[in-house]
């Protein structure tokens, strides 16, 4: 056996449990999850059996104007608030990149919101939006009670104040990669520049620009999985209110699964969230990873 | 076949050494993975004491009461002891916790409260014991009808009902008084009382609301609409399996709701209330009527938790003009398991509890409505809660919601259904009627199908 095979040999060898944590773990739940969702289970109603049905869950997804609701909604939460904390999260680091007095502090202190527990910062803003005691009437209107909204019972505003809170939370977090990009930028290239007589904004242009691609692709990548599964901030502040307005894939398979007990059509929401991921994560890797991963192989 | 390949099979060992780390966290990975289950294993089998019985509830109001029940029980069956296990005091929340529970069929759990709307999926589900043999047929008389209705699935009881809930009208006794106003008995007189007295208090200077209730995106929701929808003449499903919620009737209610009673006397914020944010205004004097259920009348005329102790009334809730007055039927039972492995200990439990006596505890001490009619006969009852027995006909009446082992759909379809109609009022009330319809319809054939 030459040298190459059996280095081969070796490499299997010592992959072999990481490859099978990995299935036990990630492909099996996956995979269990598309069994069921191609079978009709109801909890309530033990009499159906646990039949095969095809694609039959998928098709009553897509006649169920709820689910296409949900599905809107995560799409336009997903824009909004991962292009919101990319571009805050970008400012962020630019800002933050700089050397001043206190540097380390006050990035510490950015990462407050992102280290506290989701259903917390929830809890937190659904106060805050309160329509009777909420600072936000209270920093619009002052003192002119008959003014005050009830912002999470206006369709539109509610979904607004979710994107609110998300945006709050975790763009320090995108900013945090985002300086990790830009610290990993040589100086001797903005000097370089700035002898040649480059302004600011060609040497962002040029240098910046460029070299961060791959830590603005994985902050964008990040935030997109997250937002696709966001749960608590909906489950905290709306319940999917007013009218379905705010119900997210998520939560509305979480309610298909956990309290109607339609356990087939619940997977089959999951597996929606699956494959929504897995086709933007596609995408970025397309349009934005070209050069940045894996150097001129991509 | 590679013959010069051919290596003494020694020589992969050291190399495999490599792996130490690697097969190690493997190793710790199964072992605390089998800890676990073996864990939970054992805390099932944990049979050695049969009289134990784990009883799954919410965290209660008043806890002391609790615990004079827990010792009384202790001290009348020597052997027995039960242990309460506090889940989230949702219903919803304790719902989803309960079933997955007793879908894994977990030991664990012997006992359980039960919302009103769940004994036909417990039922259905297999996961609730038949109880017939708890009730006499004198029992059975006395309980009221509405509660054992509950109950039953398929001729068979499978739930004790330890209390009932209906909704009922809170007034501000001293407001009314000083208008020379009565209690209203229709909802066109509440409106104008409402915003009567509203405008005067605005003119002091004093912010007030008109009317205060559950109108968030949520079980209660439910409730509180359908007190609407039933007064009018209207229905969810009715024997022949037909959807009333586009019938004229319920979408007359659906309009007064929205374009008489929110936004115009109660405030837009009401969408986003629960039973405790819609007290709070109400127990903070900032509101005129509550539609609320019994257990806030304590609340109300506790001088320590309400700036309107001792100035509210009560009272049936209105009329919709050409209707009636209907209260939607609440109230928590015990169940006992189907996976209970010590299901006569359970049983004993659940005796206990549907007892008159606990129930006349609960009545006086926490102000929980009896479900059993020769209570509300009780001296003690008639001195300490005079409410209760005033109250007792709307308690008689209340209207149940729909009964089907897949109701928590059902109810997921009205809260869409009434929610957006709610907070878009100018939205088609009659297109979003037709489509809850559709899905009311779909579970109803499903049921059907299964054979319930």
């Amino acid at each position: 056996m030459s040298l190459a095979a059996r280095d081969q040999r070796l490499a299997w060898g010592m992959l072999t449990p990481s490859l099978a944590v990995v299935a036990a773990f990630a492909f099996y739940p996956i995979l269990s999850s598309v069994w069921l969702s191609l079978h009709r289970v109801v909890l309530g109603l033990p009499g159906l059996g646990r039949g095969w049905v095809g694609l039959d869950n998928y098709r009553l997804l897509l006649g169920d104007p709820a689910f296409g609701e949900a599905l809107r909604n995560t799409l336009v939460f997903v824009a909004l608030s991962t292009s919101l904390e990319v571009l805050l999260g970008l400012v962020m680091a630019l800002l933050l990149n700089r050397a001043f007095r206190g540097r380390g502090l006050v990035r510490a202190a950015l990462l407050v919101p992102w280290a506290l527990p989701t259903v917390v910062a929830s809890q937190m803003w659904r106060f805050l939006f309160n329509d009777r005691y909420g600072l936000v009437n209270y920093l619009l209107y002052g003192g002119a009670l008959g003014h005050y909204q009830a912002w999470l019972a206006e369709p539109g505003w509610a979904l607004a104040a979710l994107v609110l809170a998300d945006v709050w939370k975790t763009s320090a977090f995108a900013a945090l990669l985002i300086l990790a990009g830009l610290q990993a930028i040589p100086d001797q290239l903005y000097e370089a520049a700035r002898v040649d007589g480059a302004g600011p904004w060609r040497r962002f242009t040029l240098i910046t620009w460029p070299l961060l691609r791959p830590a603005l692709l994985l902050a964008l990548l990040f935030r997109t999985m997250d937002a696709l599964r966001v749960f608590d901030l909906v489950f905290v502040m709306t319940q999917g209110g007013p009218g379905g307005t705010t119900d997210v894939l998520m939560f509305h398979g979480y309610q298909k699964m956990f309290a109607e007990g339609f356990l087939g059509q619940g997977a089959a929401v999951s597996v929606v969230v699956f494959l929504c991921a897995l086709g933007l994560g596609l995408v970025y890797l397309r349009v934005l990873g070209r050069g940045a991963l894996g150097e001129g192989r991509a | 076949m590679n013959l010069t390949g051919c290596r003494p099979p020694s020589s992969i060992w050291p190399r495999l050494a490599g792996l130490g780390p690697a097969v190690a966290l493997l190793a710790l990975t199964l072992a605390l993975v089998g800890w676990g289950v073996v864990g939970a294993g054992a805390m099932a089998a944990d049979d050695g004491d049969p009289g134990l019985v784990r009883f799954v509830g919410f965290k209660p109001n008043q806890p002391e009461v609790w615990e004079e029940i827990y010792r009384l029980f202790a001290r009348e069956h020597p052997g027995l002891r039960v242990e309460p296990v506090v889940g989230p005091h949702s219903s919803t929340a304790l719902h989803d916790l309960l079933t997955q529970k007793l879908k894994n069929r977990s030991p664990e759990v012997d006992a359980f409260l039960m919302d009103v709307i769940w004994p036909p999926e417990f039922a259905s589900a297999g996961w609730a014991r038949p109880l017939d043999d708890l009730f006499t047929a004198d029992d059975r008389r006395d309980l009221l009808p509405g509660p054992l209705l509950a109950n039953t699935w398929r001729g068979r009881l499978y739930g004790a009902p330890l209390y009932l809930d209906a909704g009922l009208l809170y007034y501000r006794r001293d407001l009314l008084a000083r208008h020379g106003l009565a209690p209203p008995s229709t909802w066109d007189e509440l409106v104008a009382q409402a915003q009567t007295i509203a405008a005067a208090e605005a003119a002091q200077g004093r912010l007030m609301a008109g009317y205060s209730g559950q109108f968030k995106q949520y079980e209660g929701l439910v409730c509180d609409v359908l007190e609407f929808v039933y007064g009018a003449g209207g229905w969810v499903l009715d024997e022949s399996g037909r959807c009333g919620l586009g019938q004229p009737a319920s979408l007359a209610a659906l309009e007064f709701l929205r374009r008489r009673l929110i936004g115009p006397v109660a405030p837009r914020g009401v969408l986003t209330y629960q039973e405790p944010e819609s007290l709070a205004l109400f127990v903070q004097g900032q509101a005129v009527f509550l539609r609320s259920w019994p257990y806030a009348w304590s609340i109300i005329n506790d001088p320590d938790r309400s700036r309107v102790a001792g100035r509210a009334g009560l009272c049936p809730l209105p009329a919709l003009a050409g209707g009636r007055s209907v209260a939607v039927l609440g109230g928590w039972q015990v169940g006992v398991s189907a996976f209970s492995r010590r299901p006569r200990a359970a049983l004993a439990w659940v005796r206990f509890l549907a007892s008159p006596r606990v129930q006349k505890i609960l009545a006086l001490r926490a102000g929980w409505a009896p479900v059993r009619r020769s209570l509300y006969a009780d001296p003690d009852l008639a001195r300490q809660r005079p409410y209760l027995g005033q109250m007792l006909p709307v308690f008689a009446s209340a209207r149940p919601r729909p009964q089907s082992p897949l109701y928590p759909a059902l109810s997921h379809v009205m809260q869409r259904f009434f929610h957006r109609a709610l907070a878009e009022p100018d939205s088609d009330l009659a297109a979003l009627a037709t489509r809850a319809c559709r899905q009311v319809q779909a579970h109803a054939a499903l049921a059907q199908e299964a054979g319930q």
